[in-house]
């Protein structure tokens, strides 16, 4: 995390000490971003439309660990209820549609109100510290889910059909959804980089490695915490709108999956929580190979799921970053540089045996 | 009379929760960790009771035994190969590690037995007593002696053996337990082993009143935390108050007019917020905010 | 805050802390905070001056991290009243304190090891009592690391650090918040005779760029060398408050500081006061060891 943020150098002052570099670790991480959403962003060129479904629910799944990394990378804060923002949104659109309203006020009411009930659940729940805010916020979910089941909301049971434009746009739509979500994508990554070289950003790192201190330091850490929150559910809200019109229905279990929380918290985690990169990367490499394994005819995807949990949570928990971070890191000045790679290695073998006793 | 019955169902439904709590709060309170795979270990138990009891045709009742020392053995290796690796980690990383162990334990049941609801139903199933429209069933009050009993069990072996000291002592410190000389992996291992087989033992009594399924462990996981929340955690005491007092919960709520049945999930929680927000140290346990 | 970086006073003496005004800053009321039925700190009353220099020590449990906690904010009393530049701001949040110009370091020190040392020390700057932007904050925070001593160590994690360099890291992180009551949680402890000695000289020289400071300590030697007045802390209360030489002298104190020990070695209090005056000059005996796990809940 510490290298995503970018430091300026200072002005020259009269100490003899060696003034920090500026790190533009953070001009990397666009310019990577960008090759690999650009490289994405090729897929309609194949014409096949089987793919561009699969790399649409990919980018879905970018977005949604994107914006997870804001409350649960940066923050700390590990909210297994996020699913809760994307049902809203999903909700949202699903019932504006079929009262005739247009698509794109589906999309913004949906996005409002995820935001705001972020804002109105965080203000109890925000409280709550680590296992306690965790389950809070699965309750939070799970409640909702059976909500709109016993309320029927949008249908009976919670089920809802979503009028889907006529035969002539069919594929046409498929085009636009793939480009609505590259586009949420995009101005995710955006926002991450805008974060990480900001003050807000800086409060929220601090607030996730030492809240007390982060307190003691001046950070008014509960509202810091609330906006996080509702960072990190305004995009959710918009993906579950989007997701609403292309999968045209779904019902209750669907959108309000716990699975998707959970699949949130592992993609950032594989590719590094609290890092630019890392929701991106980790969501193409496990959802990739996910789609991969399905259409090869793999039934047992939770034990997939499951395993791949724990191999990662085992010997990868800060995640792909920042094993290369390791890999490549920078030496102390006035280090051998022969030394380097040896050195390299030795931080790579601890990084992946941090935990154990 | 609907409350007399609603009084009966509520102790079995109460010292029943207990059970399920009991080995989650040890885990919990001893190593810190919320075991999200607790579910999936007590459908496990239940599972084994139902393989006991169609193959073998063993009574339920010893089947609890088996259930608890097969699901012993589970635990140990689990924690020894698995979580013992990350126990060092920050929560989030045990936390889906559990999670990851229970997506696998789950739906590898799933694969061996199908995903169908299954049930174990006893020749003297339901046999009992009656008063007026109040009906106590032999078989449930065995059942919620059992519980009692393991309560009773864990809190003798924590309090009054070498063994039980050890693993309160490394509860409250590990590094001062390590230089006093015991091992932290196997004491840790014999935690998660016990934790494990008491799930066991919950999951073999469920099994005989109530029927269950392979994906069931996520409601149980969450029933569990609400439980050790509102008991509190440090003691054996402390999940079984939590356990009635849930269990009081789940039996009346449903009564009230216009709430009807089907809200599990949304009282539980709504218990947990309840609780957090008056009484954070729960019913009987020390405060867990540190 | 560069003209800290003038020459440390060359002997011990009365020079330091000159710019005590005897106008209160800080003053405590009746403070009483109780953890179960445990009076950590009990109906205690005392006051800061602007500019001084106050020491606090205490055996062990006697309630020093609890006062911190109660000045800094990260607990509230359960009665009495803290008053700060004639606020009540015994309620006030921490960060609100620290918007006001009061700055803690943790006993157990608490880097932020995501961060590197001046990144941990910019956020210091750019929240605290200053509210600096970027730029600016991260001029303040090289600042401060060249007036603390970790400027070279500036690109490093939180977590790379030796004990003298953590607790330096603290006092930096701060210092960074621009306060103007400092409250130093046992800053010394845990450090060889040498880094006791830079820690001394750090303190003074914050103290005389106009920082008013508490310094709460076990290490008898290093608190009599820096603080103008000292307060004894036992059971939670108040046994003690004036100046070093006092202090040392009253029997109460003997009795509360050094307990058992010196009261079982040494049957007259006047072999007890000669045994200080020699301590003094040779400390190891008062060195106690760093109260790591005081009040940890």
């Amino acid at each position: 995390m510490g290298t995503d943020l970018d430091l300026q150098t200072p002005p020259a002052t009269k100490a003899p000490s060696p003034v920090p570099r500026a790190s533009r670790s953070w001009l990397w991480s666009l310019l990577i971003g960008l090759g690999i959403l650009g490289l994405i962003g090729m897929v309609p060129l194949t014409g096949d439309i089987s793919d561009l479904h699969t790399w649409t629910l990919i980018l879905m799944f970018c977005v949604l660990a994107q914006s997870w990394n804001f409350i649960g990378g940066f923050t700390g804060y590990a909210a297994f209820g996020n699913v809760a923002f994307f049902g809203i949104g999903a909700y949202s659109v699903a019932i504006l549609l079929n009262d005739h309203q247009p698509f794109w006020l589906g999309l913004i009411v949906g996005a409002l109100i995820a935001g705001l009930f972020a804002f109105l659940l965080g203000l109890p729940v925000l409280r709550l510290k680590g296992h306690y805010f965790a389950i809070a916020t699965l309750g939070v979910a799970e409640a909702l889910r059976e909500f709109s089941a016993i309320q029927n909301i949008g249908g009976p049971g919670g089920e809802v059909s979503v009028p889907f434009p006529g035969a002539g746009a069919y594929p046409t739509l498929f085009y636009v959804f793939f480009f609505a979500f590259l586009a949420l994508a995009l101005a995710c990554l955006i926002i991450t980089i805008l974060l990480t070289r900001s003050k807000f950003g800086y409060a929220l790192v601090a607030i996730r490695e030492n809240e007390q201190a982060a307190e003691a330091l001046g950070i008014a850490t509960y509202r810091y915490k609330i906006a996080a929150f509702v960072l990190s559910a305004i995009p959710t809200g918009l993906a579950g709108g989007l997701y609403a019109y292309f999968a045209s229905g779904f019902d209750p279990p669907t959108v309000f999956d716990v699975g998707i929380s959970v699949e949130m918290v592992l993609l950032t985690f594989l590719g590094g929580a609290g890092t630019i990169l890392g929701p991106v990367i980790g969501a193409i490499i496990f959802e990739y190979g996910s789609f991969q394994l399905l259409t090869s005819g793999f039934s047992a995807h939770n034990t997939l799921l499951g395993l791949a949990i724990v191999i990662i949570t085992i010997f990868l928990p800060q995640g792909l970053v920042r094993l290369v971070e390791a890999l490549f890191y920078k030496p102390a000045p006035g280090a051998v540089r022969t030394n380097r790679l040896r050195e390299g290695v030795r931080r790579v073998r601890r990084f992946i045996a941090a935990n154990g006793i | 009379m609907v409350l007399g019955q609603a009084l009966v169902n509520w102790l079995l439904l109460g010292t029943l929760y207990a059970a399920v709590a009991l080995g989650f709060s040890l885990v919990w309170g001893i190593m810190n960790i919320v075991n999200l795979a607790h579910g999936a270990l007590i459908v496990l138990g239940a599972y084994v009771a139902l393989v006991a009891f169609q193959t073998y045709h063993l009574d339920p009742f010893p089947a609890i035994l088996i259930a608890m020392v097969v699901l012993f053995l589970v635990g140990w290796v689990v924690q020894y190969v698995a979580i013992n690796r990350v126990i060092r980690a920050p929560f989030l990383v045990t936390f889906m590690l559990t999670f990851g162990l229970d997506l696998l334990a789950t739906d590898l049941i799933q694969q061996h037995f199908g995903g169908d609801t299954r049930s174990i139903n006893t020749v003297y199933s339901g046999i009992g007593l009656t008063f007026g429209s109040t009906h106590i069933a032999f078989d449930h009050v065995a059942a919620a002696v059992i519980a009692i009993l393991l309560t009773v069990a864990l809190s003798l072996f924590l309090g009054r053996t070498r063994t039980g000291n050890a693993i309160l002592a490394t509860g409250m410190d590990r590094d001062a337990a390590s230089l006093m000389g015991i091992s932290i992996r196997r004491t840790y291992a014999l935690t998660f082993a016990i934790g494990a087989a008491l799930a066991g033992a919950a999951g073999a009594m469920l099994a005989q009143f109530y029927p269950f399924f392979p994906s069931q462990g996520g409601s149980f996981t969450l029933t569990a935390f609400v439980i050790v929340v509102l008991g509190g955690l440090g003691t054996p005491w402390a999940a079984l108050a939590g356990g009635m007092v849930f269990g009081l919960a789940e039996t009346f709520v449903p009564l009230i007019p216009h709430v009807g049945p089907g809200y599990n999930n949304a009282i539980a929680f709504a218990m947990l917020v309840l609780v957090l927000i008056f009484r954070p140290r729960g019913i009987l346990g020390k405060a867990f905010y540190s | 805050m560069s003209d800290a970086l003038s020459p440390p006073m060359a002997s011990e003496g009365a020079a330091f802390g000159a710019s005590a005004t005897g106008v209160p800053l800080l003053q405590l009321a009746n403070v009483t905070k109780r953890f179960g039925g445990l009076a950590a700190v009990d109906d205690l009353s005392f006051s800061v001056c602007q500019g001084e220099i106050l020491g606090i020590i205490g055996p062990n449990g006697a309630g020093k991290s609890t006062l911190v906690g109660l000045i800094g904010g990260a607990l509230t009393p359960s009665a009495g009243r803290i008053v700060y530049q004639g606020q009540d701001i015994s309620r006030r949040a921490a960060n609100q304190r620290s918007q006001r110009g009061i700055a803690r370091t943790f006993q157990v020190a608490q880097p932020f090891v995501g961060l590197n040392i001046l990144e941990n020390v910019m956020v210091g700057a750019l929240f605290g009592r200053q509210r600096l932007n970027r730029v600016e904050a991260l001029r303040i925070a090289h600042e401060v690391l060249e007036r603390v001593g970790l400027a070279q160590k500036a690109t490093l994690k939180g977590n790379e650090l030796t004990t003298a360099d953590r607790k330096r890291l603290e006092m930096a992180r701060a210092l960074a918040t621009k306060p103007e009551l400092l409250l130093l949680d046992e800053v010394m402890a845990g450090l060889n005779h040498t880094e006791v000695a830079q820690a001394v000289t750090l303190i003074r020289e914050i103290n005389q760029s106009g920082v008013t400071i508490l310094v709460i300590e076990h290490i008898m030697r290093a608190i009599v060398g820096v603080s103008n007045r000292i307060l004894v802390l036992h059971h939670g209360r108040k046994i003690a408050e004036d100046l070093p030489e006092q202090v040392l002298s009253d029997p109460a104190v003997i009795e509360a500081y050094l307990g058992e020990r010196y009261a079982k070695q040494h049957q007259s209090s006047q072999m007890i006061q000669r045994q200080l005056a020699l301590d003094l000059g040779s400390p190891d005996v008062l060195m106690g060891e760093p109260e790591q796990k005081e009040e940890r809940k």
